[in-house]
């Protein structure tokens, strides 16, 4: 260590380091993967949104036309609806065609029109619920943009992540690893129950059987595989998720052969355990408390 | 004079620190004028080291024109209360790694206090922030190797003779040992280097599964 500094050097150190602190806050802030963690979370809060404001509308106005409600499976399609028809009374033949409705549901609606069990509702009323299903079409636009730019942003940032996971759940892994840097870095075990920390820490101190798959569970691999398959494709995904993210953080070329590599090892999965493996014998008593692994000493992690 | 004021009211204790920024809030805290001079509470439940003052811990160890070396600044509500209480002539220098928290702490607390000095870095490399030794390193990392990235600091940049705070959460060292065994280990770390541990205060009810270590070399 040289010599302590004096009041002086102290001023002119502390101008320089905050130029740098903020020169490194910048820098980091204006990473593009940082601009998808948001835009994901940004797109699963306004599916919710979406969901709680199209059912609220769908409810309301169901006070007024229930038939309808209950014919419409499609709540933003039952929102357009209400949004540009207005009261019962407002629908006909011609204000229901272009909406891709079949000629028999076409009729089933007037028909149920004619018959209502709906109360009447007011002028002041009807405006607020078609303010409301309005708003469920914003969102419902809203979403689709986000998801676009989710889609097409992700084919940049992470090619071969978006190519082996898809880029909505790319993109939910790397908004919960907090960058595709740090998802890079993570092993592929914990990738692969990225989401399921509950369960894992639960697993940890109770010494019930772990989580086999977070985030990865949406993956159609995953979820329309057999359940005894699950847990051998979500370690697969995971491994093969894991070099995807290596190779796009530090190389940042797409590479094809991850994804046949992955597709390979998927059908030897499939084909091997076709069958469902025997019973086990039920468990009698408590779980063991300590894991089913001996738990060895925890290494560094960030 | 000391830069802590300590008042009982409504038979709980309130902790306040003299205000180096003066009319200058940094986390929404009450300001608050004693004795023509201004003052800004420090909240326990927002503050480890207000709780572990709280809760037995010498308020003498950091002093007015000491010098204090903090990782984990995080947006600086504890380090703008550990700058009061150093004053003018003392120095902190604040580390922190997460850019997003950093922000806060180089706009409300660095820029606003001379005697701050910010360093957006990894408190595993000193290298990056040696500028001067310290009397005190407080360390709140949250990494399940903290008291080793602590130790490595102090022999680097603590005085002979210096004081080391560290405060310990149980939960990222390790989810499944009993906070208790957890602070028992790391105070054992500690004596295993040579250092001497003063004391060891759990912070409840203010942070769960918390305590402050409280160390001298």
């Amino acid at each position: 260590m040289t010599a302590e500094p004096t009041e002086e050097d102290l001023q002119s150190i502390r101008l320089e380091s905050i130029q740098a602190a903020e020169e490194a806050i910048r820098e980091a802030s204006s990473r593009p993967d940082l601009h998808l963690v948001q835009a994901i979370q940004a797109l699963d809060d306004t599916d919710k949104y979406l969901n709680v404001t199209a059912t609220r509308a769908s409810e309301w106005y169901g006070l007024h036309f229930p038939e309808l409600t209950q014919m419409m499976q499609d709540n933003i399609a039952l929102c357009k609806m209400i949004s540009d028809i207005g009261g019962r009374g407002s629908f006909s033949k011609e204000n229901l065609g272009g909406r891709g409705l079949t000629d028999k549901k076409v009729e089933a609606v007037l028909e149920a029109k004619s018959r209502s069990k709906g109360g009447e509702i007011s002028d002041g009323d009807l405006g607020r619920v078609r303010a409301l299903a309005k708003l469920a079409l914003e969102l419902s636009s809203q979403r689709d943009s986000l998801n676009g730019y989710v889609e097409s942003q992700m084919k940049k940032v992470a090619p071969n992540v978006t190519e082996v996971a898809g880029a909505t759940i790319g993109a939910r892994l790397m908004a919960k690893a907090g960058g595709l840097d740090r998802l890079a870095v993570l092993p592929a075990s914990t990738i692969q129950i990225l989401g399921a920390e509950k369960a894992l820490f639960r697993a940890l101190r109770t010494g019930a059987r772990p989580p086999k798959h977070g985030i990865l569970f949406q993956h159609n691999e995953v979820h329309m595989a057999p359940k005894w398959q699950r847990g051998k494709i979500a370690r697969t995904l995971a491994n093969k998720i894991a070099i995807a993210a290596r190779v796009d953080y530090y190389r940042g070329s797409a590479d094809a052969s991850i994804k046949s590599a992955l597709d390979k090892r998927l059908e030897s999965i499939k084909e091997r355990y076709k069958d469902p493996p025997p019973r086990k014998p039920e468990r009698r008593g408590p779980p063991p408390r300590e894991g089913r692994f001996p738990r060895r000493e925890k290494t560094r992690r960030r | 004079m000391s830069s802590i004021l300590k008042e009982r009211r409504d038979g709980r204790t309130f902790l306040l620190t003299r205000n180096l920024a003066t009319g200058k809030r940094v986390y929404n805290e009450d300001l608050v004028v004693r004795d023509g001079v201004e003052y800004r509470t420090w909240d326990p439940f927002r503050s480890k080291l207000a709780a572990a003052i709280l809760k037995g811990l010498p308020e003498d160890i950091i002093t007015k024109g000491g010098k204090v070396l903090y990782l984990g600044t995080s947006t600086g509500t504890t380090a703008s209360h550990v700058s009061d209480i150093l004053g003018e002539g003392g120095l902190l220098v604040g580390v922190e790694f997460a850019p997003r928290v950093a922000r806060e702490f180089v706009e409300k607390v660095a820029r606003e206090r001379k005697n701050v000095i910010p360093y957006v870095a990894d408190a595993r490399n000193p290298e990056k922030y040696a500028i001067s030794r310290v009397d005190v390193v407080y360390c709140d990392i949250a990494q399940p190797d903290q008291t080793a990235i602590a130790m490595d600091n102090c022999k680097r940049l603590l005085k002979e003779g210096g004081s080391l705070l560290l405060v310990v959460k149980a939960r990222s060292i390790d989810v499944v040992k009993d906070p208790r065994t957890v602070f028992e280990e790391e105070r054992r770390r500690l004596e295993g280097s040579g250092y001497r541990v003063r004391s060891v205060i759990e912070l409840s009810p203010f942070e769960k599964d918390h305590a402050m270590i409280y160390a001298t070399r």
